[in-house]
Formats: structure tokens, sequence, C-alpha cells
């Protein structure tokens, strides 16, 4: 690991917590209470009182800004707020994590939480209230305006590219049905999706149809992050952050027409470093959760992070292969932003930490590593690894 | 198949607030497409920028470039995002690769017949003149098909 700073083992996630998620606009609760209500339910699983929370972090465009919540937490000292800067939805994800690490080990803060909050009856529809402010003339005049537009071109582009049929994207929305179905805290709990289902779904954006589609939910997810010695005393079993990578490769950033690696997602850079940095390959990974906008962006992340290629993406990226607890490569174990909510990304996060704990409603029998991705096909994108102790 | 003159834009449009693009709508009223260029080193840059970093020149240029391109990628949207866009459901949208412009990429709505739509098919540009439609504003459409004009 020679002298280079390495945050590998250092901080370490303490405490999760969520509200229950709801259909778009269903939430009683504004976003303001929501992610009260997230940080407060996180602080209790950490074994912690919320008011010694004293950093904050988020990431792009979250409505809710930690001077206001200081208000309604009590918050003893606040001493750090941040957000990762990117893309409106999930680029910063797990960046957020990162940035709290930042805080931590450079002695800025002790116990930071991040977190995202969502309240559509509030704000109004992510897509049109949030993007319309993106969107550019040079977009606008052509009726481009979403994030499914956008990801599509990239998507479809690499199935050119690759050769690959359009059914790899089936094969994980299928994937992240699965195991949404075995998830409580699962919008599509109970939801047998199959693939003459997802066949005869509509379109919305070629190459996508409804199911590629991450769903509009609201509600709030938190997590809690301190020092690695300092998570060692607390009772609950500490999830470690082994590596965490943001930005993009050159000639990426906000260049949604030119981006140089175009058709994939976006993640060569982020994905050689968190592998670099926590001295791990993909052959070490137990559990994947890949941020999904849209299938294709999660399939791409998955691409680019090593896991599978042109030659054996067929035999990969199947929902056989790719599902708890038989498949080798088990890949949104909580349902994913397509099956379990779209928080935008925070829940896959909380899923991540619930396998390493053993917690989760779909678990991986010994896993030890999870990497998250965060952005694929975006502007700004996040990769972060995760281990138990054991991988210290 | 979208017809030229019932193409709409999904929300008002023209030179970006700090002015950056104003050569390349000025050149739509004229009926040309103007893509920016460094002076210099003459690298092709879109979206523009101001300052060419591979040279780190400050001198950019608007030259025309002709209305030919190739198919980069594309999609079809089949949900009304916007309400503006409703009448035309499901409509393409294609990434077009300009060759006289260093391969520079820009988004183009398609209109007339869709029948060779594919990655790597030629396409012509056309000006849609201003109307209510464009919110007063000329836009750049493209139909499949091979460029007649002259070579640059």
């Amino acid at each position: 690991m020679s002298g280079e700073p390495n945050l590998r083992g250092q901080v370490a996630v303490v405490g999760i917590g969520q509200t229950p998620f709801y259909k778009r606009a269903q939430s009683p609760w504004s976003e303001r209470r929501q992610v009260v209500h997230a940080i407060i339910e996180a602080a209790k699983d950490a074994g912690i009182d919320y008011r010694d929370i004293d950093g904050f972090s988020t990431y792009s465009w979250d409505r809710q800004y930690a001077p206001q919540l200081v208000h309604e937490l009590g918050t003893r000292s606040f001493r750090w707020s941040a957000t990762a800067e990117g893309a409106g939805g999930g680029g910063g994800i797990p960046g957020a994590i990162g940035v709290a690490a930042a805080a931590i080990l450079s002695g800025q803060a002790e116990t930071v939480v991040c977190y995202r909050s969502i309240a559509e009856k509030e704000f109004g529809r992510f897509n049109t209230s949030i993007e319309l402010d993106h969107a550019e003339s040079h977009y606008a005049a052509h009726g481009l305006v979403v994030a499914a537009q956008f990801v599509g071109f990239r998507t479809q582009r690499w199935l050119w590219e690759m050769g690959l049929p359009r059914d790899i994207l089936r094969e994980l929305a299928l994937t992240d049905y699965f195991h949404a179905r075995t998830n409580p805290r699962a919008m599509a709990f109970g939801n047998t999706l199959d693939r003459e289902t997802y066949d005869a779904s509509r379109w919305i954006v070629d190459p996508y149809k409804l199911y590629d589609c991450s769903r509009e939910t609201d509600g709030a997810a938190a997590v809690i992050v301190m020092s690695a010695e300092r998570a060692r005393a607390l009772t609950r079993k500490p999830v470690y952050m082994l590596a965490c990578a943001q930005g993009n490769p050159p000639g990426g950033g906000d260049n949604l027409d030119n981006y140089i690696e175009y058709s994939g997602a976006g993640m060569s850079s982020t994905a050689a470093e968190a592998y670099a940095k926590s001295g791990l390959s993909p052959a070490d990974i137990d559990v994947l959760q890949v941020y999904e906008n849209f299938s294709g962006a999660g399939v791409t992340s998955i691409y680019e992070h090593g896991f599978f290629t042109r030659e054996n993406a067929l035999d990969v990226m199947r929902v056989e292969n790719l599902t708890a607890p038989n498949g080798k490569l088990p890949t949104n174990t909580g349902g994913g932003c397509l099956g379990e909510g779209f928080i935008h990304g925070m829940e896959i996060v909380l899923e991540a930490i619930r396998q390493l704990r053993g917690e989760s409603a779909n678990p991986v029998a010994g896993a030890e590593t999870c990497l998250v991705t965060g952005g694929p096909a975006s502007i700004y994108s996040s990769t972060a690894i995760f281990g138990t102790e054991a991988t210290l | 198949m979208v017809e030229l003159d019932k193409a709409p834009v999904a929300s008002a449009i023209g030179p970006r607030r700090d002015g950056i693009d104003v050569a390349y709508w000025e050149g739509l009223k004229e009926g040309k497409l103007r893509i920016q260029r460094c002076s210099h080193c003459q690298t092709w840059w879109w979206s523009p920028v101001w300052h060419c970093s591979k040279c780190d020149s400050w001198e950019l240029e608007w030259p025309e470039v002709p209305m030919r391109g190739t198919v980069y990628s594309w999609i079809r949207t089949h949900q009304a995002f916007v309400p503006a866009m409703a009448s035309i459901l499901p409509y393409v949208t294609i990434l077009v690769e300009l060759p006289d412009a260093g391969n520079r990429r820009v988004f183009g709505l398609l209109v007339g017949p869709e029948d060779e739509l594919a990655i790597g098919a030629p396409v012509t540009g056309v000006i849609q003149p201003a109307s209510d439609l464009t919110q007063g504003m000329p836009v750049l459409r493209w139909r499949l098909g091979q460029w007649q004009g002259d070579a640059a």
C-alpha cells in the first residue's frame, strides 16, 4: 500500500435507517420529516444519540440541507456539511460516503450521516422538476428532457458495439424483481415478474421497456459513518469502507453528446481506482449492488467493473446467475432501483450493509465484500467497496 | 414518422444565457450549420467552450459545416415526458456524428421515413423554419439519406 493516503478499512458504516417506501406522491410525510425519521432510525441502529451526529453529507440536488436538519435534530456540535456534486440521481452514491470519510479522516467531523429523501407530493415529479433545469436548448429542441433518453442513447450504442441482444437488459430487470419479491421492504414485494410479462410491457424509451425503468418512490434512507476505531467500540457489527472513487474518465463530465467513453457506463476510472485502493479484483467481490436508474446503466456498470466480457456476457448475465442464494454473482439482492424502490439509489447502500451484516432478506452465505456503484452513464459517478472485519 | 413542419420543441429554446452559442443560432437563421473550432489548433468543440484545452488558446471560430452525418446512436421516445412533445409520439431522436467537424456529435430529431434507421446510417440535415411550434427559433432536423450537396 506504499505511503499513499488510502482510506481502506479506516471508516465504517455503523447504522442504517429508512422510512417505509411509498409509490410516488403517496408518502404521508414531508421530505423533511422523512429524512429526520431516517436519521433517527439510523442513530438507533448504531446505538448513538442522533444529537451527537456532527457531520452531514448528501449528493446533488438534495433539497434537505444540513443547516435545516440540525435545527430539527438538536445537533450539539454542527461541524461539517458537504455534497458530492454530479447528476441529480445516483452519481454521488456512494460518493457521499467517501465525502463523509474525508471529513472523518481529516478530523473535521467524527460522526457523519449520509442521507436522501424524496416526497413527490411536495416537490413534484423528479424528472420534470429537476431535469428541465438541466435540459439545454440543444436537447430541448429535439424533445430530450429526461434521463431515460440520455441514458438510452448510450445503452443503444453499447448493445450495438458489443453485438449483444437487448435481452441482456431484461435479465437484470428480472433479477431485481426476483429479489424484491421476497424483500418485505420492497415496492415489488410479492411481485412475480416473468419474461413474458416483461416482453409484453410497453415501451418507455426504446431501448427501455416499462420494467427497465426505476420506480418513482417516496421515502428516505440514511447511513451513519465514523472512524473504524470508534465503530469497533459500538455494539453493531461495523461494515468497513475498503475503497471509494469518484468522477469520470477523461472526456467525461457534463458532456452528454460527446462523452469519450460514450457507449459504456463511464466508470472505467472509478472501477480501476476502487480495485487498486482496496487491493481487490472482481473475483474477490461476493455481492454487487448496482445503481440502475435504467437497466442498461446497471448492465454497463457491471461490465465496466470487470464482471463479464463480450464473450461470456450471456452466460454471466442470466437471472439464475445473478440471484441469491444460488447464483455466482448475486446482484441487487434487495431488489435494486427497479424492484425495491428508488430513493435515488441510497437504498442499495443500505442493502450492501445488510448483506455484510447477514441481515438481508436474500442473504448470500459467507458474504464478506460488496461493491456498490452510483450513477452509471451519468455526468459523474462513484464506486465503493465495503467489507466485513475479515477483509481487513 | 414526424413531418418537418409538425415538429415541436420541448420548451423555450435559444442561445445559452451566457451567450456562448449565439453563433450557432445565428447560423441556423442563415440556413447554415456552424460548429465551434479552435482557431489555433483546429480542434472541433461541441458543446462549445470558452477556451481550447488542447492548445491553450482563447480564440475560437464558428465555420460552416456541411449538414451531413451518420447515426451514432438513436432512441425512440414513446412517453409524453412533457406535454409539448405529445403530438408526435413516438418520435425518434438521433445522435449525429459530423465527419466534417472532427466527428463531433449533435442530437437531433429525425423527420421523414424511419425505415432505414440504424447506427451508421447516413443522414442529411434540414432546417425547420421558426414558428410558434418551435418557440420562434429555427431548428436543425435530420432525414435519413445521403447528403446531396457539394463536398466540403
